[in-house]
């Protein structure tokens, strides 16, 4: 299960202290759910009570020792009445029985309102936590584990207090309260009915504890046959291609047959368990049956009394037997309220004090000075980079990958805070703005751009929200996806992913520079955001952008020379410090990088003259 | 999600039909379904005994002077231990029927998937087989064993409890008995209910886990939109939406439990008012009153059974009719009975080293697509008319635009699909006309995206052929360049390259994967854009070992790389199915025409990138 639970000796209260503050708004429907459960079991106890005195006044020649069944024969109009007037208990039975089924809706209502709301806050919660984590969070943490935390972890605990906190207090309840009626009816009988109830509990606890380490194995070899089966499938081709079917059968039947075999055995315990749990419950039953009976022949007993008691362990027994098993999946939920807690217990994305949000849109000019970021590695991802961007100017960053140019975009964006050095953005210091306002300042285009499970149209609009279906398509345009998004079955109304259609990597980036052309933000970073649009389409969407430049201040992070030379300045990174800065024509002229990719054009000349013999141009790239 | 819709399917008709053909599963257990049948009976028996034994022992000491209780408790010991091996031996008995059942329902939907030819799973996704496999099978088979003795059990009680009734006192026992058939409609219709709520929470708790992986996957992209706030709300709906489902199907139980408890007291009343009144006037022991009682109370549970059972045959319908209709579906590509005939006569020992299992010579020399239609959807073709001939040794390049058809002739060559009209010949012959298998193990293919299965490194060469050497296997490795990587690695050959072969970069997958497809030794090779998702340097590697595969054989290659492309014997340029240009890279560049282009425009983009790469590296 989780392996980053804390094993320290307070971790068993934490659980229950946060299940309680979980629990806030929801005490009051719990303390009804108890109250209803209470009134339940004891008109339980009520129903049978009435069959006894019935027996008991109907067909007794003498009068009942109990004192409690002599007041019950008074109230319902002494024995004469009852034995001349039998619907009458008959009608009482099915009144108390109805009664009882009302507060056994109340229980179950408010249980559930309460266990349903639980669960329902606790999603939210953490949803809303998850959010709210900085970055640094995210990347350490697995998304599986999160997930499963927040979905199955969730649902376990609602379980927990739906049915197993239920079942329990159920089962004290109907123990707790049989103990008075039990000895008010009949001392001796009473403690011949508890005789087993304390093993029929410890055996439940303890067999089921012993194996419960089988059910988790049983879990692990149904995943193996899972994980077999999806491998196979996902490399069906290579299966095929070296037509190994007879030997990935072999692999499949191993773990089919353990899943089997450790199913089987965890049956063969459980049958064992379950054969004799009910032989000891049966054992208790018999027993109070026949030393009843015997009572009865020796004239200390009436009928009625016995037939109460035989009812009395009916409803008491099979919920008790049931408490040893229930007290072991609790354990389950302490471990999964543990898990929720440690999600909820990290800190979120700090605010800075004072005031952090500016009036009004920035002009977005971004100086850059000294920045030093590292993400804990020894090797800064960032080493010391300054520039200055003015607004309006279209910033080009050029370095080989892990050079620290989408790690700049992080720090410019507020997902990450920098070590040392200082950003500044309209002359105030990043670190001292409110993260979202920053963020509500910046237009991002990724490399690999995440887009909602919603429509395509949906998705752009994410960008401005209430913008009109007009500028959602002039985005589109701008962005050289209309045609695309035109040819879909349902236009713009075409949903993304899983249930709709599957976008390449191109047309995804296109969507996203969609977006974030809509957002119509002072600054507009673009990390390697068009590397798997065709060279054509990226070139009819730089024109585009062009046609746009002065607006807004654009930095761009791209590998291709025609991305590049639309820039005003051109930063070359690398190993997170700047070695080359300028514009297009300082920097064509100095020794470097950025040179020699602007002489490439000419080896592709030559390499094709090589080819062809021919002399004519090909494909120039130009300003 | 697409799984769960499928999922939503209630049937509302029983078809014994079909769980005819599932329970013909149980077969092979015959000797289990006596035991469980056997314990049902028991178990029902002896749930409908203990009243009347408490009736004996309360008759046998009301008003009487000699009392012998001796007998009662032996009956009523023996009942409990009856009963407990009875339990014992239902709970071994459905338990094993279940298990095995599932067992062989999955080995063979598995055989089947790996019979089935690729046009079938073009529409179904991974997930959605692996459900069939795994939650499909176990339902059918927890529904067939613990489904029937429930249904056994309960049964046999209610008829039992029903005689009981009727032989103690026939008029009291009708009157009880009338409570049955409401006790029985309202369970069918709370139990339908139920299911039906449970799967709509089930349906909303997908959606939710869906939306808390969206979060987490998009949230760089919330952020810094600024979405959190929206994000929280729409997720507040659909918790909102599931927190009404789930109420709604807790009330529907709530519901529920209080009417049958009062149908059952309903009974007890009536027992209790006109048995009252017969013990009365002598015509009924007092015991015979407790019995009426008690048994009123104790039809609840085999009707609630009942019910059940039944909703959840309705229920399981669906996920019946998908498994039996994978194993009903027959192969699209197969051996022709022709060829099967063959292979019945000519696969054996003793067969002349040159034929080959189907009794036709063991080699490929030519191998030409003849008039050959293809269409992965009907109205959709890809291919029309397509020719092409090549024979041993030759390297055939295909490049052009995505979509054109270059993967789609590839898995023609590969016989993963069939043409859907004109041929493929193998040494002038109909591929159809030879062994699948035979043809098939003479491939070797490298894909894009490499695919590995966990386990070690040298395993997954080894993949290409199951009994060669250790040294063979890292001759092969040697031949690609892989050697080297892989020897750097903390256990070398023996490395677990972990699920998927994740704990491996792309490019060493890559090189693993033509250690893989050399070591095949195939007389057929394809690369199917196998070097465009790799780095240079690896491709570089890869380059140099590319000649050693080529030599020989009949090679097709997808690709993008220009070095890949330049040593083909022969480049084709396809676009929209049809071969628009052919020629070698010479002839190609000559002619000025797509292969030029394509060629010039890949060339800059390949050596910008592998500037800003060497700049990384040094």
């Amino acid at each position: 299960m989780s392996n980053r639970s804390t094993s320290d000796p307070d971790s068993t209260l934490q659980p229950i202290k946060l299940l309680w503050k979980l629990m806030s708004g929801f005490r009051a429907y719990y303390g009804r759910a108890i109250f209803a459960l209470f009134v339940f079991t004891l008109i339980n106890y009520a129903t049978p009570l009435v069959g006894s005195a019935t027996l008991d006044s109907a067909f007794s020649k003498s009068a009942p020792e109990s004192p409690l069944t002599r007041q019950l024969i008074a109230w319902m109009g002494g024995a004469e009445f009852i034995r001349n007037h039998l619907w009458f208990p008959a009608l009482l039975m099915i009144g108390l029985t109805l009664l009882a089924g009302f507060f056994s809706f109340l229980k179950g209502r408010f249980a559930a309102m309460a266990s349903d709301g639980i669960a329902r806050k606790v999603k939210d919660q953490l949803y809303d936590h998850l959010q709210r984590l900085p970055a640094k969070y995210h990347d350490r943490a697995e998304t599986g584990d999160l997930i499963q935390r927040c979905t199955s972890d969730v649902e376990t605990l609602r379980m927990a207090l739906s049915s197993q906190v239920v079942d329990i207090s159920n089962a004290l309840l109907l123990l707790i309260s049989a103990v008075p009626i039990m000895f008010l009816l009949d001392a001796r009988m009473a403690l011949i009915s508890f005789t087993l109830v304390g093993p029929i509990i410890l055996y439940g606890y303890f067999y089921i504890g012993r194996v419960k380490h089988l059910f988790l194995e049983v879990d692990e070899a149904e995943g193996q046959v899972t994980r077999v089966v999806q491998e196979n499938l996902t490399g069906l081709r290579v299966v095929r291609a070296f037509a190994r079917q007879e030997f990935e059968m072999k692999k499949f039947a191993e773990p089919n047959k353990l899943y089997r075999d450790r199913s089987l055995r965890l049956l063969r315990l459980m049958s064992w368990y379950w054969s004799t749990s009910d032989l000891i419950v049966l054992a208790q039953q018999g027993l109070v049956l026949l030393s009843g009976a015997w009572f009865i022949s020796q004239g200390s007993l009436t009928v009625g009394t016995l037939f109460a008691f035989i009812m009395f362990l009916n409803i008491l027994l099979w919920p008790v037997r049931q408490m040893g098993r229930t007290l072991t999946d609790l354990g389950k939920s302490a471990v999964a309220l543990t898990r929720m807690g440690e999600i909820l217990s990290e800190p979120e994305e700090s605010k800075p004090p004072g005031n952090c949000v500016p009036d009004g849109p920035a002009k977005g000019r971004i100086e850059v000075k000294d920045l030093v970021f590292s993400h804990g590695e020894e090797t800064a991802a960032i080493n010391g980079i300054s520039f200055t961007v003015e607004p309006g100017q279209t910033l080009a960053i050029l370095g080989p990958s892990g050079s620290g140019k989408s790690t700049l975009m992080h720090l410019l964006l507020r997902l990450y805070d920098y070590q040392s050095g200082s950003i500044q953005f309209d002359d105030r210091e990043l670190k001292d703005l409110d993260r979202q306002w920053v963020r509500s300042q910046f237009s991002v285009v990724m490399q690999e751009p995440f887009l909602y499970s919603k429509t395509i149209g949906e998705n752009i609009r994410l960008g401005r929200e209430g913008a009109a279906n007009e500028e959602i398509q002039e985005a589109a345009r701008l962005a050289d996806i209309h045609d695309t998004i035109r040819g879909f079955p349902s236009d713009y109304s075409t949903l993304v992913g899983e249930r709709g259609v599957t976008l390449s990597g191109g047309q995804r980036q296109r969507v996203a520079l969609a977006r974030a052309l809509l957002r119509e933000t002072p600054v507009l970073l673009l990390d390697d955001a068009l590397s798997a649009v065709d060279a054509e389409t990226e070139a009819t969407i730089l024109q585009a952008l062009r046609q746009r430049h002065g607006k807004r201040t654009t930095l761009v992070i791209a590998h291709r020379l025609s991305t590049l030379s639309h820039a005003d300045r051109v930063v070359v990174l690398e190993h997170g410090k700047v070695i080359q800065q300028g514009t297009h024509e300082e920097l064509v002229v100095q020794e470097g990088l950025y040179r020699r990719l602007w002489t490439i054009q000419n080896a592709v000349k030559a390499e094709v003259e090589l080819s062809t013999g021919d002399q004519s141009p090909i494909h120039p790239i130009s300003r | 999600m697409k799984e769960e819709a499928q999922e939503d399917v209630f049937s509302d008709r029983l078809d014994l039909k079909l769980w005819g053909r599932v329970f013909r599963h149980a077969l092979p257990y015959r000797r289990l379904l006596i035991p469980l049948a056997i314990s049902a009976v028991v178990i029902a028996l002896c749930d409908a005994s203990f009243a009347l034994v408490t009736r004996w022992s309360v008759d046998s000491v009301v008003g009487k002077t000699e009392v012998n209780l001796w007998p009662p408790i032996a009956v009523y010991t023996g009942l409990t231990f009856m009963l407990a091996i009875g339990v014992w031996t239902f709970i071994n008995s459905a338990g094993g029927l279940s298990n095995n059942m599932s067992h062989d329902i999955r080995e063979e939907c598995f055989k089947r998937l790996q019979e089935l030819e690729f046009a079938y799973f073009d529409h179904r996704p991974t997930g959605w087989l692996i459900s069939r496999l795994t939650s499909d099978c176990d339902k059918l088979a927890r529904i067939i064993a613990w489904g029937s003795l429930d249904l056994l059990w309960a049964v046999c009680l209610v008829v039992v409890i029903a005689v009981i009734l009727i032989v103690l006192h026939p008029v009291l026992g009708l009157l009880v008995l009338s409570v049955v058939p409401p006790l029985v409609v309202i369970s069918a219709i709370f139990q339908k209910k139920l299911l039906l709520s449970s799967r709509e929470t089930r349906k909303y708790n997908s959606m939710i886990t869906a939306a808390f992986a969206e979060a987490l996957q998009g949230l760089r992209t919330s952020k810094s939109l600024v979405r959190e706030k929206q994000n929280l709300q729409e997720f507040q709906g659909l918790s909102s939406q599931m927190y009404g489902v789930s109420i709604q199907n807790a009330m529907q139980s709530a519901v529920y439990i209080p009417i049958v408890l009062t149908l059952g007291s309903i009974a007890a009343g009536i027992a209790l008012w006109r048995g009252g009144v017969d013990v009365r006037s002598g015509g009924m022991s007092v015991g015979t009153l407790v019995a009426f009682i008690f048994y009123a109370g104790q039809f609840f549970n085999p009707i609630n059974q009942i019910a059940q059972v039944l909703v959840n045959m309705q229920g399981a319908q669906a996920a019946g009719e998908r498994v039996l209709s994978l194993l009903a579906t027959t192969p699209g590509i197969s051996d022709s009975d022709a060829v099967k005939a063959r292979l019945t006569e000519w696969n054996r020992p003793g067969r002349p080293a040159e034929l080959a299992i189907d009794g036709y010579p063991d080699k490929i020399e030519a191998i030409d697509f003849d008039h050959v239609d293809f269409a992965y959807t009907t109205g959709e073709p890809v291919l029309s008319g397509f020719n092409l001939t090549v024979s041993s040794g030759q390297t055939i390049a295909l490049v052009g635009a995505s979509g054109g058809g270059k993967s789609t002739i590839v898995n023609l060559a590969a016989r993963f699909y069939e043409p859907t009209g004109g041929r493929i010949l193998v040494n002038g012959q109909d591929l159809r006309d030879r062994s699948l298998d035979w043809y098939q193990s003479n491939l070797g293919i490298v894909l894009q995206g490499p695919h590995l299965f966990s386990g070690t490194i040298r395993e997954n060469i080894r993949y290409g052929r199951l009994e060669a050497t250790d040294e063979e296997v890292e001759a092969a490795a040697r031949s690609v360049n892989a050697d080297g990587f892989i020897r750097a690695m903390e256990n070398g050959y023996e490395t677990d390259v972990g699920e998927g072969g994740n704990r491996l970069s792309t490019g060493q997958k890559q090189l693993v994967s033509f250690a893989r497809a050399l070591l095949a030794n195939p007389r057929i090779f394809i690369m199917d854009e196998a070097t465009s998702s790799i780095d240079t340097e690896t491709e570089q590697l890869i380059q140099n070992g590319l000649k050693a595969i080529f030599h020989g054989r009949i090679s097709f290659v997808v690709a993008h790389r220009l070095s890949t492309i330049r040593t083909a014997d022969r480049i084709l340029v396809i676009e929209k199915g049809r071969i628009l240009e052919s020629g070698n890279h010479d002839d190609l560049m000559v002619a000025k025409g797509h292969y030029y282009l394509l060629y010039t425009r890949q060339f800059e983009a390949e050596n910008e990138a592998s500037l800003i790469d060497t700049l990384a590296n040094g």
